[in-house]
């Protein structure tokens, strides 16, 4: 973005500030205008709202309900949620305590976690809004409920594209920036023959004792799928379970909307043949049929194929014979028993119908066009000014990481109020900048606290801007808008290049519990299975077409060099063989330096026989800050041939040879 | 043993074993002398390798080994040596020559002489076997052809020497008297006249070569072309002899050296070169009329950049015997095998062809040998790793530091009147080399009343670490009731943390009020309170308390807390210190120590910092003693140094010489240097400094010059002048004037990555092929899904694709 442009834009904003504060005078109930509009209290809003308000913009969030997080009071179904809190974790460490909370938003205050709600691992989906109150009582957030906003155009406002929000009283919203954060309300329906006999999880009895000796047939292999057939397990007669893609179990492919284990008793069921079963197929090509049993006492539907129905012009459903029915051909076709309910659990899709042509973001090409095809920067594609945040945002990273979740999205919405205070603001992302001696320790702090990089793995990544002598550490970038990083964060890049720390999971070729699935020598670190780091060096800034030319299945494109650290059971990357040595050496061949630690004798030495000593003497010892250490320290170092001896007249110093070789532990842990 | 009394059973075994070495004949013999004929051959100038002895006859059989070899030598030899003899014989006799034949040292040592002129004594031990007595002998006997070098230093004087004259070979040996070392003695032998033989052990000249590894007892040879550098300020191009050193690899590089381009008018597989019988492939390369300058330019630059490994053969087409197919430029032949043919498109294209195809088995072996390496790095290469490493079963004792955590950290900074604060990871190293001396501190401040030491664990309480603003580690925060935390900016080591936490408790400045108290602060009572934390005081003078600088200079004091003891005398009387002295109030007073004569400064108004850095150097002494913790101040002035070692004994010839050059010093002849010394006692390091300025350390004290930041050379004092001030001078004066020469080098080496990088993308090439590689533009990124819907037919039962375990099989738990 040029700087004309960028003023352009902060005029613009200004500009509207001003128009904010003079509205309130003649607008009235017809008109308020807002730098920024939230739409939707959920966890996504919310957590925009705190950080609007902790940088003091001008912001409203909307909502339709009268409390936030609503959709909690309905979803899930059966009121326990999946998502893990688990409050003890052995560790004090808040950032690390993150990794295994999945419910809690992210704010400045320590405490104002989810576990003050509840403590168990599964909580109730009551808890949930009530924690959302919490938040924002306790951090004052400016929510206005009860404003239930049914159209959304675009408007020009000063030359920028600006958007008008109308609610169901008629009174109009003006926004310069507008956040979508509605998450997904509307439930994904299948059109097909008899889709009107089939009933939707969104209404489905909670009570299982209304399935009775039922046979149940459920559309979808999704947590609500298995949600639902877990609750009624101990009542129906006959689960099925029916879509076109097998049962993907999250913790084989690590996507935490795949099946969850908390779930999947069925699976149990299933392959214990009590009476409970998985199917495979189309879900276009069937149909469902009702057929008179028992004198029309009870309902029976059947599962039959679209085609079986074709033999004549008019499909006339009430005089369906058995020539109709698949088990009529296929003597031992799976599905050929009746069923007495069907129920549909497809999961949800995003409410287009509240945009206006030209303020209506295009349909995402992956997840089945349920989602707003959007940008990198979490902007939709041809709405400018307008971003999706929360669930809706999931398309960015759909089936890959935890962008669609509140634990992953927390991050994605604080990387997405960095980029607004860029654009808008003017303020650049936030950076640290470290001496690059201090480069080694800090890559292993977040590696070993970060949340944000740990459940946004593969899309939020660290970004080190090297500098020479020192660099800048940007946390949690959005990866895939890695080639306009400039323009995003403000931060110019130098010719001595970039490094990106990613945490990933890796080629999974292995069976998830069989045999070596975990690697544990750190040269085959790449062959690593679980989440572990990868440090990525570039020269230079990616570009698009880079990064559209990416490897297969990799975050970013090739780089210069990479280094994986191998993963850890423990997922602590401290060990000074494993990890912290090859991680320093990495650094070392991307910024062509040593950076090896000396103790002050060495650096005393070297500094008055070589002209450039060491980095670490230079940024340490030369300024009066060198590391003194302890006589049984150096007794150790030289005992390993790593500092010179001055005893004595060896006529050769040994200086920097290796010997005494370390002993590796070798501790098996084998059960 | 035969001892002195058993010297007449000494049986004389006259064994010599005698070759002459002429261009024409080798004859070789093992002679046995008698005394008589021993006296002759002293008398002939020859030389001699004689052992004395009785029962020798194990010794004996080697010796007749030797003969072979050192006549191999002479044939391939047209040396200088060939006029001279070299006998070995064995011999003891019961008479005259009864000086060789006494005592212990019978048995025990063998001597070559020439004439009677004894060149020198061997150990039994260390001449153990053939090569050992031929690798000895012969770099005895070619003392003054082959160069010894140490340092990188040396090495580079003798390029210089042989810059545009002849070309040199280096050699390292890492242990004397094995067969590599016989290797080069051999090949010296021979090509003495024509090469600069120099040979080292040190590790230092390895790495000067960029040996990677230089621990590695691998012995190395190069080749050095210094011949032909145009100027004289080139270096000399080096190659590395990659085969094992041995006579024939030797012989064979050297050969390649010499002959990289040859010409012919014969088909390639008539072609007869040097290169085909040394075993090295031959790249062929055609050449025409029109072209053939062009070509010939060509072949030279492929010459050059395959020299030692390829031999380089044009081929003129306009020869009636060349009939190779006008559509192969080129062609090559590696040994054993048949002639090749091929179109050569670009020099890079060929060069490329034989270091990453035709070579391959060379690739193999470094390949075999990264492998290895590999496992090396499996030990840290990091001294403070490594020795904290060490101590990895060890517990720290944390007791009298407070482990701080959120709920402790705000009351326990505010309860006490200092609380010093180190905040710290547990994996990284460094901190946990610090929190060793940490502790050492606490320790030593136990049971101090205001003082408490305490640490915050960075890698769980990281909120603290982060509200203090702390990114780097270790850091020391120094906490007072109601006061911004300051700074620990001194060595992060017990002494001076120690120093800096006592001295913080002194108050500071000293507020005087008479000139009596300034007398006390400066060496009575006031001062020896103190006087163990440091000697120095810096004293503020002003008029009266009302002048504008004792605010700033209250502050500097403030900001100095802990580093330096200052006192404030406001006050009419103040005047009376700078009386008769050339400066007017405001004043800065510094005493080095009692009976020291004061100096003042006069105190310009300024900014609190800009004070500070003035005290700091004014603090500074003029001819400081270097120490490991002092140095970083005085480098900062950037002089040259003129550093004088001192032994650890306190001798009167250093004390003068310290005299010496403190007269100099306050005569002003020395400003723009820094003096300063070493104490080789105190600070042991030292010794290796001068090891690396001069090779070796000579007698002390000595005088060094050594200019770190303009220049790379190092100047010593000649030993043989004694160290007064008027000798040092001319010394300076000499050298300034370009008329001393240069007595070692310091490297301007860059510090690259200490270990050869492992390359993952490179690994993931070879095992995964398309893994790392980028996509062909023409694919959809939109591919990462896998809509696998089932296409058609009967919707039927399938099983999931993952194969489930065996539940019967027992548990295989292979998490590690």
């Amino acid at each position: 973005m040029s700087v004309i442009q960028r003023l352009s834009r902060l005029l613009y904003v200004l500009s509207l500030v001003l128009a904010a504060s003079g509205s309130g005078l003649h607008g009235r109930n017809n008109s308020v205008s807002h730098e920024y509009c939230v739409l939707g209290a959920g966890p996504a809003g919310l957590q925009m709202g705190y950080f609007l308000s902790r940088s003091q913009r001008d912001y409203i969030i909307l909502e339709r309900n009268t409390g936030p997080g609503s959709f909690f009071h309905i979803y899930p179904r059966h009121r326990k949620l999946i998502s893990i809190n688990k409050i003890y974790t052995g560790r004090r460490n808040k950032e690390f305590n993150l990794r295994h909370d999945w419910n809690s938003l992210l704010s400045d205050r320590p405490d104002l976690l989810f576990q003050r709600i509840s403590q168990e691992l599964y909580p109730s989906a009551d808890d949930f809004p009530r924690y959302l109150s919490m938040f924002v009582k306790e951090l004052g957030l400016k929510v206005k409920y009860g404003a239930d906003i049914g159209r959304i155009k675009t408007s020009d406002l000063n030359g920028n594209q600006g958007y008008i929000l109308t609610d169901q009283n008629g009174v109009s919203y003006q926004c310069s920036v507008l956040l979508v954060s509605t998450g997904l309300w509307v439930p994904q329906q299948v059109d097909f023959l008899g889709s009107d006999l089939v009933e939707g999880y969104e209404s489905i009895p909670t009570d299982p004792e209304e399935f009775k000796d039922q046979a149940v047939l459920i559309l979808g292999k999704g947590n609500s799928a298995f949600e639902t057939a877990q609750s009624i397990l101990g009542r129906a007669s006959r689960i099925h379970l029916y879509s076109p893609s097998p049962v993907r179990l999250a913790w084989q492919t690590h996507y935490v909307g795949d099946l969850r284990a908390v779930n999947n008793e069925l699976l149990d069921t299933y392959q214990l043949k009590s009476l409970d079963g998985l199917v495979e197929g189309r879900l276009e090509d069937i149909a469902i049929v009702r057929r008179e049993k028992d004198g029309g006492k009870r309902r029976t539907l059947y599962l039959t194929l679209t085609e079986l129905l074709d033999d004549q012009n008019g499909n006339n459903i009430s005089k369906v014979t058995g020539q109709n029915l698949p088990g009529y051909h296929t003597d031992n076709f799976s599905l050929r028993q009746p069923y007495d309910r069907v129920i549909r659990c497809l999961g949800f899709r995003f409410n287009f119908s509240i945009f206006d042509g030209s303020a209506r973001p295009p349909q995402s090409s992956g997840a089945r066009g349920r989602l707003p095809g959007i940008t990198a920067c979490y902007e939709g594609r041809g709405t400018p000014n307008m971003f999706v945040l929360g669930t809706a945002a999931h398309s960015r990273d759909y089936r890959m990481s935890a962008g669609g979740f509140v634990h992953g999205f927390r991050y994605t919405v604080r990387a997405v109020h960095k980029i607004l205070e860029q654009r808008y603001h003017n303020i650049a992302w936030p950076a640290t900048e470290l001496s690059i001696s201090q480069l080694q320790s800090w890559i292993l702090r977040r590696v070993n606290e970060a949340s944000g990089p740990y459940q946004m793995f593969g899309v939020l990544g660290d970004i080190i801007l090297l500098r020479g002598s020192y660099c800048e550490y940007l946390e949690e970038f959005p990866l895939q808008a890695l080639p306009q990083l400039s323009a995003l964060s403000g931060r110019l890049l130098s010719d001595h290049g970039l490094l990106v720390l990613v945490m990933q999971y890796g080629l999974n070729q292995t069976d998830t519990l069989g045999p070596g699935r975990a690697e544990s020598e750190w040269t085959k670190a790449w062959r690593s299975n679980f989440l572990h780091p990868v440090l990525y060096y570039y020269n230079t800034l990616p570009t698009e077409k880079d990064m559209r030319q990416r490897p297969v299945s990799w975050p970013l494109p090739r780089p210069e060099a990479v280094h994986h650290m191998v993963e850890d059971f423990l997922t602590e990357w401290d060990q000074p063989i494993s990890h912290s040595q090859p991680l320093r050496h990495f650094l070392e061949h991307c910024l062509q330096t040593d950076l090896r630690a000396f103790y002050a004798e060495s650096c005393f030495l070297l500094s008055l026989t070589s002209r450039t000593p060491p980095l670490f003497c230079r940024q340490g010892y030369l300024r009066k800050q060198g590391i003194v250490g302890n006589s049984h320290l150096w007794q150790h170092a030289r005992e390993a041939g790593l500092m010179a001896d001055h005893q004595g007249d060896t006529s050769v110093s040994e200086y920097l040879k290796h010997a005494g070789a370390a002993v590796v532990s070798a501790m098996n842990f084998d059960l | 043993m035969h001892r002195r009394g058993n010297r007449t059973m000494c049986i004389v075994y006259l064994i010599a074993f005698l070759f002459s070495l002429t261009s024409e004949q080798c004859s070789s013999k093992l002679i046995e002398d008698s005394s008589q004929s021993f006296m002759e051959r002293m008398h002939t100038g020859k030389t001699s390798f004689i052992y004395f002895g009785n029962h020798g006859e194990t010794l004996i059989n080697v010796l007749q080994m030797i003969a072979e070899p050192l006549s191999q030598c002479a044939k391939l030899s047209k040396s200088h040596l060939s006029d001279q003899h070299i006998s070995v014989s064995v011999n003891c006799s019961e008479d005259a020559i009864a000086n060789y034949c006494t005592g212990e040292k019978l048995m025990t040592k063998a001597y070559l002489f020439r004439g009677s002129e004894v060149l020198r004594s061997f150990d039994i031990d260390t001449v153990f076997d053939v090569n050992a007595i031929v690798s000895h002998v012969l770099f005895s006997v070619l003392f003054n052809e082959v160069r010894y070098v140490h340092t990188p230093a040396e090495l580079l004087r003798v390029e210089s020497a042989a810059k545009q004259n002849s070309d040199i070979v280096v050699g390292h040996i890492p242990v004397l008297g094995l067969p590599e070392h016989r290797a080069l003695m051999e090949a010296a032998f021979v090509y003495g006249t024509k090469y600069q033989f120099v040979q080292t052990t040190g590790t230092l000249v390895l790495k000067h070569m960029g040996v990677v590894d230089p621990s590695s007892s691998q012995a190395w040879l190069w080749f050095l072309h210094c011949k032909g550098v145009s100027r004289r300020s080139d270096p000399c191009p080096s190659i590395p002899m990659r085969k094992p050193l041995n006579t024939i690899n030797i012989h064979t590089f050297l050969q390649l050296m010499e002959a990289p381009l040859t010409e012919a008018v014969l088909d390639p597989s008539d072609v007869d070169v040097v290169h085909m019988h040394l075993g090295v492939p031959v790249l062929y390369l055609f050449s025409q009329l029109q072209t053939q300058q062009l070509d010939w330019a060509t072949a030279q630059t492929l010459a050059l950049q395959l020299r030692g490994e390829v031999g380089v053969v044009v081929i003129h087409r306009d020869g009636p015997n060349v009939k190779t197919s006008l559509k192969y430029n080129a062609a090559y032949r590696l040994p054993q095998e048949d002639v090749k043919y091929f179109t050569l498109n670009s020099a890079e294209g060929v060069v490329k062809l034989f270091k990453e195809e035709l070579l391959q088995e060379h690739k193999f072996e470094d390949e075999e040998e990264d492998e290895e390496h590999w496992s090396d790095l499996d030990i840290l290469d990091d001294e403070v790793s490594e020795s904290v490493y060490r101590d990895r079963d060890l517990m720290l004792d944390l007791e009298s530091v407070i482990e701080l955590t959120s709920d402790t950290f705000q009351i326990t900074v505010t309860q006490n009147d200092i609380t010093v604060v180190l905040f710290y990871f547990k994996w990284d190293a460094v901190c946990m080399a610090f929190i060793q001396s940490y502790i050492e501190v606490a320790d030593a401040l136990e049971g101090m009343n205001g003082v408490k030491l305490a640490a915050v664990n960075c890698g769980e309480w990281t909120d603290i670490c982060s509200d203090h603003n702390v990114t780097s580690f270790p850091t020391v925060l120094i906490y007072r009731p109601m006061a911004a935390a300051q700074l620990y900016k001194g060595m992060l080591g017990t002494k001076s943390l120690h120093r800096f936490i006592l001295l913080s408790l002194v108050s500071n400045p000293y507020l005087l009020s008479s000139s009596a108290e300034v007398m006390s602060f400066l060496e009575g009572d006031l001062y020896s309170k103190h006087m163990y934390l440091t000697p120095v005081r810096v004293l503020g003078l002003f008029s009266s308390t009302h002048d504008m600088g004792v605010t700033s200079f209250e502050e500097a004091a403030r900001l100095l807390r802990g580093e330096t003891i200052l006192g404030l005398f406001a006050h009419k009387e103040a005047e009376q210190w700078v009386e008769g002295l050339s400066v007017n109030l405001p004043a800065l007073l510094v005493s080095r120590s009692p009976g020291v004569p004061y100096e003042v400064y006069s105190l310009p108004s300024s900014s609190p910092t800009d004070l500070v850095s003035l005290i700091k150097q004014v603090e500074l002494d003029r001819f400081p003693e270097l120490t490991v913790e002092n140095l970083p101040w005085y480098l900062e002035l950037g002089k040259p140094l003129l550093l004088l070692f001192i032994g650890k004994e306190d001798s009167t010839e250093s004390m003068k010489a310290l005299a010496e050059i403190k007269q100099l010093l306050s005569s002003g002849q020395l400003d723009s240097f820094l003096p300063c010394w070493i104490h080789l006692g105190r600070t042991p390091v030292g010794r290796s400094i001068l090891e690396k300025y001069l090779g070796f350390v000579p007698p002390l004290p000595v005088l060094v010059m050594s200019r770190l930041k303009t220049g790379e050379e190092v100047f010593l004092f000649p030993p043989e002048r004694p160290l007064m001030a008027k000798n040092i001078l001319q010394w300076i004066h000499d050298v300034e004037n370009g008329q001393e020469q240069p007595a070692g080098l310091i490297p301007d080496g860059k510090w690259g990555p200490p270990v050869p990088f492992f390359d993952f993308l490179a690994i993931m090439d070879q095992e995964a092929p398309t893994y790392a590689a980028q996509r062909a533009p023409k694919m959809k990124t939109g591919g990462r899904e896998d809509h696998r819907e089932q296409k058609h037919g009967t919707p039927n039962q399938r099983q999931t694709p993952h194969p489930s375990p065996n539940p019967q099989a027992p548990r295989q738990h292979s998490e590690l």
